[in-house]
């Protein structure tokens, strides 16, 4: 099991009372799903993601990691989770600007202190799933952004990670560039078993997940299994 | 990492270019100044040491007390043996004797009748010795207009020139100084002008005269006496450590508290002005260092902060893919130093090269010095002195890394339950 949440509750202060994001969520993620989380914006889709990415805890229950408890966590654990384990793609790209494409997807190997060499193959092999050993050397503004999330892609997966989560990937991408994006990373879900999890509301991507995880107010309301699209 | 940060600050102009700089100009500044307000002092110390006060200087103990109003009457007895003892004892030391007398210097027509009168404060030396016309700066200061030369003979004097144009005096005129020998009777005594001079400071321009030392003793009835016995360290600069020591043996030796008659000695620093800008030359460069480093840090900070903001996409991204805090941190205090290391060296050859050319040129303020009565330079000199060449990288560096540590702590603040909001811009 990749992710497991029991009784998960999130509360956000507002003034003197408390906004409740997220309640009583229950759910089971395993190795290789390809899994989204859909709902209206407000519906608690990206502080799910958050916590099951380590990035913030929950105020009631919990949520077990890659067998990590999310909750008993340091800070320092929980990065080493991050660095090791977890890959982030994000909206808008995120890549470091004065580097080079090799560089950007090589940052996450610096910080888990490989050896030149051995970043060197994991990189190069990053940027063949995506694509992009020629665009080796450019510069973030010199390539598309479809390009850049695929550079993005090549750097959540280039450190062989457990769980991939993106929030809303394809939000700034057209109809093309997302279906490639997803095509591409649909394949190293299957090709790896690496498990991803979405947040969205984009109908182009639901067309390609094997799960998705309604959220309304803060709960599930609907958790189905779904057949999706041939690659 | 390094590889990462240094080419971070190479590319990111944004990132670099602003600290980089501020930290030279802070640098180039610390340098210039320190380097020229220490050869501004170091030359006001020399001029003072070499007209008035020596590195140390010998007079009677009564002498010592009334100095200021010449008194010769209390004047060193017995020079030549008292020289060739110190000569011995201090073999670190050149030491010169002079005579200086007040009086009146009078202009006489072609009859011999008085035609102008005026003030004169005379020095006497000795003409002989080419380290004290050197060191007196007679031979720079002849005005050569009027074929000025030094005296060559005995009976020749140099008058300011100042004097000589007030009251139409011309090289070759004769003139005669009018005082008291030491021993009160009163002093006639004729000169032909061999030359003016002019020093460009007011206080050693308005009615100075000098004679040779030989003449002088004649007239005032001072064979084997002297006002005054100058010491110079013979590797020219003052040191006070070593001016200290040989006061202490000299006094000891030779300095009598029953008779004030009896030798006693001065140091550079007993002149209390000259003691505060010895000590300011000794501080210039760790209070300009100070001074910098404050004023920097705070440009630095302000910098850091900017710098903060602008990656604040980066360092997010950074805290996501499992960056500690802590590390993030470390790494804008690398930046720091490689900043700081980039900017200081490229400062500390930029102000030696400034300190350099200002050493060798100077600035010429005489046109406002024209009524200044300190004894000072009238050209502003630069001084090259050892540590100019790392006391850049204090404020240099220390300034950046403060900057930088005090920018960087808002990465401590960040919350990382809010980097996909965040990063959604």
């Amino acid at each position: 099991m990749i992710v497991e949440t029991k009784h998960l509750i999130k509360k956000f202060p507002v003034g003197k009372s408390f906004f409740t994001a997220l309640n009583d969520i229950n759910i089971h993620i395993d190795k290789g799903e390809f899994l989204g989380l859909v709902g209206p914006s407000g519906s608690g889709k990206t502080t799910l993601l958050n916590i099951i990415g380590s990035l913030d805890v929950p105020t009631e229950g919990n949520a077990h990691v890659l067998g990590k408890s999310i909750k008993d966590l340091s800070a320092k654990e929980s990065a080493i989770l991050r660095n090791r384990h977890i890959g982030f793609i994000f909206q808008t790209y995120n890549l470091f600007p004065v580097y080079s494409v090799y560089e950007n997807v090589e940052f996450a190997l610096l910080l888990q202190k490989k050896t030149a060499s051995e970043r060197k193959t994991a990189v190069m092999q990053a940027l063949e799933w995506v694509g992009l050993t020629d665009k080796a050397k450019a510069r973030p503004n010199a390539i598309s952004g479809g390009e850049c999330q695929r550079v993005a892609i090549a750097r959540a997966m280039v450190k062989n990670p457990e769980l991939v989560i993106a929030d809303e990937p394809t939000a700034n991408l057209d109809k093309a560039n997302s279906f490639h994006i997803l095509d591409t990373m649909k394949k190293l879900n299957k090709e790896l078993s690496t498990t991803f999890i979405f947040a969205t509301h984009d109908e182009k991507v639901m067309k390609f997940l094997d799960r998705i995880i309604y959220l309304e107010d803060g709960k599930v309301i609907n958790d189905e299994t779904i057949k999706t699209e041939s690659l | 990492m390094f590889k990462f940060i240094y080419n971070g600050i190479i590319r990111d102009i944004n990132r670099s270019l602003l600290p980089i700089i501020v930290v030279t100009l802070g640098v180039f500044f610390t340098i210039f100044l320190s380097g020229w307000i220490q050869g501004v002092l170091f030359d006001m110390i020399e001029i003072n040491a070499n007209f008035t006060n020596g590195h140390v200087k010998v007079m009677t103990q009564a002498y010592a007390e009334n100095e200021s109003q010449i008194p010769n009457d209390l004047a060193i007895i017995g020079v030549e043996e008292l020289m060739d003892s110190i000569e011995k004892d201090y073999p670190e030391m050149e030491w010169v004797s002079r005579i200086q007398f007040g009086g009146l210097l009078d202009v006489p027509d072609k009859n011999g009748e008085t035609r102008a009168q005026g003030a004169a404060v005379a020095k006497a030396i000795d003409f002989s010795n080419e380290k004290e016309i050197e060191r007196l700066n007679i031979r720079k200061a002849l005005v050569k207009d009027n074929n000025s030369r030094l005296p060559k003979k005995s009976g020749e004097i140099l008058i300011s020139d100042d004097f000589a144009k007030r009251f139409h005096v011309n090289i070759r005129d004769e003139v005669s100084i009018i005082g008291s020998t030491m021993y009160g009777s009163m002093m006639f005594s004729n000169y032909i002008v061999c030359g003016t001079l002019r020093f460009g400071n007011q206080l050693l321009d308005k009615g100075a005269a000098i004679v040779d030392i030989a003449d002088a003793r004649r007239y005032l009835e001072m064979e084997d006496a002297s006002s005054e016995i100058f010491g110079y360290f013979k590797e020219g600069e003052y040191n006070n450590e070593n001016a200290l020591k040989i006061k202490n043996t000299f006094t000891h030796k030779y300095t009598k508290d029953d008779d004030e008659y009896s030798p006693t000695m001065k140091t550079l620093t007993d002149d209390q002005n000259l003691g505060v800008y010895l000590s300011m030359t000794e501080n210039m460069s760790a209070i300009m260092v100070s001074v910098l480093i404050f004023i920097l840090s705070i440009v630095l900070w302000n910098t850091g902060l900017i710098g903060t903001m602008r990656r604040y996409s980066e360092f997010g991204v950074r805290l996501a893919l499992g960056e500690q805090k802590k590390d993030i941190y470390k790494t804008l205090i690398y930046e720091a130093i490689i900043i700081g290391l980039i900017g200081s060296i490229t400062g500390t050859v930029l102000g030696l090269i400034g300190v350099y050319v200002l050493q060798e040129n100077g600035l010429d303020i005489s046109g406002m010095m024209k009524n200044i009565t300190m004894m000072m330079p009238t050209v502003f000199k630069a001084k090259l002195t050892p540590n100019l060449f790392y006391i850049g990288f204090i404020p240099g560096l220390l300034a950046m890394i403060l900057g930088n540590a005090l920018a960087g702590r808002a990465i401590f603040k960040r919350n990382t339950a809010k980097l996909f909001k965040e990063l959604e811009v």
